[in-house]
């Protein structure tokens, strides 16, 4: 039973018997991944706060052909989240980009480009104190990296290029933007802002992204918007609300 | 064919459906009370219907109890000052246990836990709320889980009851005692400089 080691993300962990944890992470080298942490809900525990949403930690774990949990053996800190959890908006945000994460991969398929998205937007969450546009970037990325982003530039139905002062129409069942002339019924409009903020996202990296638009309410709304078409296509995808979103179109 | 007799495997499925308990388990203690004297069996069903029967929540600090008020929030001897708020009733025992706290309690209900749907609605945040109006509690001591939902809930009632003129503490978190510093995490001891104090 040999031990492995890999750089991973803890996506989300239970309480598991009196004092375990069943934890699932995303490994960078072998995709996401779930185990049992004996012991960690006990005071003493050598797993400390390695294992709290998000933690960015180096994990080693054996793992047995027959079994369908691996035992996790070792955890070491790399960078811990756990600050950006205090602000409540952040909170429901980052908790979106795990249960995102959670939805979306396989099991064991390693994805490193996932492993890097959900990285630089919680980072960016715990430096900045703000979500809106770290969750719209990350939800479009999720959506571009499953091969579901549609085409931001030209109409799915007439192939005419979306005019850039033009709304455009969505709806999460029809794979593509349309224009205003081949909007279809239960089809909602896409604000050009939020289109652009799209384009944006799609050509430049988070960081970049975020001296470029504008941070006012303006630049918020256009970022809600873009989140709420992303979110939209994902649950379309993976057949099933979001428990998080929930929260996130409450008022705290 | 069936493996067991029907009223056997309803009582495994009951079983089951306890936290912690599987399928071998579940079957483990439903032939062990098969084994045992009817009474001693019976017992258990009627501990169970008794305490589903008798418990509530406390209309003043949601604490599980068989009286309301529970005992806590009727007993004059208690500081009325100072209420210790909790996630869970089961947490009230572990504060007890230290014999230093001689405050109140409040139960919320669970913690903000955007992943399985529980906003500040969900939790008894409200009454909590009411029973600072009345002018005598001084300081809320958020004794909250040291994790990344027992922190979001406790900055978000501290920004709730600051503004009423109220003292909002919360427990220190670092390094346990008996344990070697070696082995401590860079958040826990960072935790626990944080809250260091004067000697």
């Amino acid at each position: 039973m040999p031990v492995h080691e890999s750089e991973a993300i803890i996506l989300q962990s239970y309480a598991l018997g009196e004092g375990d944890r069943l934890v699932s992470f995303l490994s960078r080298t072998m995709g996401r991944m779930r185990g049992v942490a004996a012991g960690a809900r006990k005071p003493k525990s050598r797993f400390g706060s390695t294992l709290e949403r998000l933690s960015h930690v180096r994990i080693w774990y054996f793992e047995r052909e027959t079994r369908e949990l691996v035992r996790i053996n070792q955890c070491e800190m790399i960078e811990s989240f756990l600050s950006a959890f205090s602000d409540y908006a952040s909170s429901i945000a980052l908790a979106l980009f795990s249960e995102i994460t959670g939805a979306v991969l396989p099991e064991k398929e390693a994805s490193d480009a996932n492993f890097r998205l959900l990285l630089l937007a919680t980072q960016t969450v715990k430096r900045t104190g703000k979500c809106e546009l770290p969750l719209a970037y990350f939800a479009l990325w999720t959506v571009k990296l499953g091969g579901w982003l549609p085409s931001l530039d030209r109409c799915g139905q007439c192939g005419q290029a979306l005019a850039a002062n033009d709304p455009a129409c969505f709806s999460p069942s029809a794979a593509a933007l349309a224009c205003g002339k081949c909007r279809r019924p239960g089809m909602r409009l896409v604000s050009p802002p939020a289109l652009s903020l799209a384009r944006k996202m799609v050509a430049e990296r988070l960081d970049r992204l975020q001296d470029g638009v504008a941070a006012d309410a303006a630049g918020a709304r256009a970022a809600r918007e873009v989140t709420e078409m992303m979110l939209d296509i994902i649950e379309h995808q993976i057949d099933r609300k979001l428990v998080s979103r929930e929260l996130l179109e409450s008022p705290a | 064919m069936p493996d067991f007799a029907p009223s056997v495997s309803r009582l495994i499925d009951e079983l089951k459906r306890l936290p912690g308990i599987g399928q071998k388990t579940a079957q483990r203690l439903a032939f062990y009370l098969l084994r045992v004297d009817r009474e001693q069996a019976l017992a258990l069903s009627d501990a169970i219907r008794d305490a589903k029967d008798k418990i509530r929540h406390c209309s003043v600090c949601n604490n599980l109890t068989d009286a309301d008020p529970c005992l806590f929030c009727t007993n004059s001897t208690r500081n009325r000052s100072m209420i210790c708020v909790v996630e869970e009733a089961t947490n009230i025992q572990a504060v007890e246990k230290t014999r230093q706290f001689n405050g109140l309690y409040h139960v919320l209900g669970g913690s903000l836990s955007p992943l399985q749907g529980i906003g500040p609605d969900k939790l008894n945040i409200k009454n909590l709320i009411e029973r600072l109006k009345g002018g005598t509690v001084e300081e809320i001591i958020v004794a909250t889980s040291p994790t990344a939902e027992g922190e979001a809930t406790a900055v978000y009632l501290s920004k709730l009851i600051k503004p009423l003129g109220v003292r909002v503490s919360r427990i220190a978190m670092g390094i346990p005692v008996g344990s070697d510093l070696e082995y401590a995490d860079e958040v826990t001891m960072l935790k626990a400089m944080e809250g260091r104090r004067d000697l």
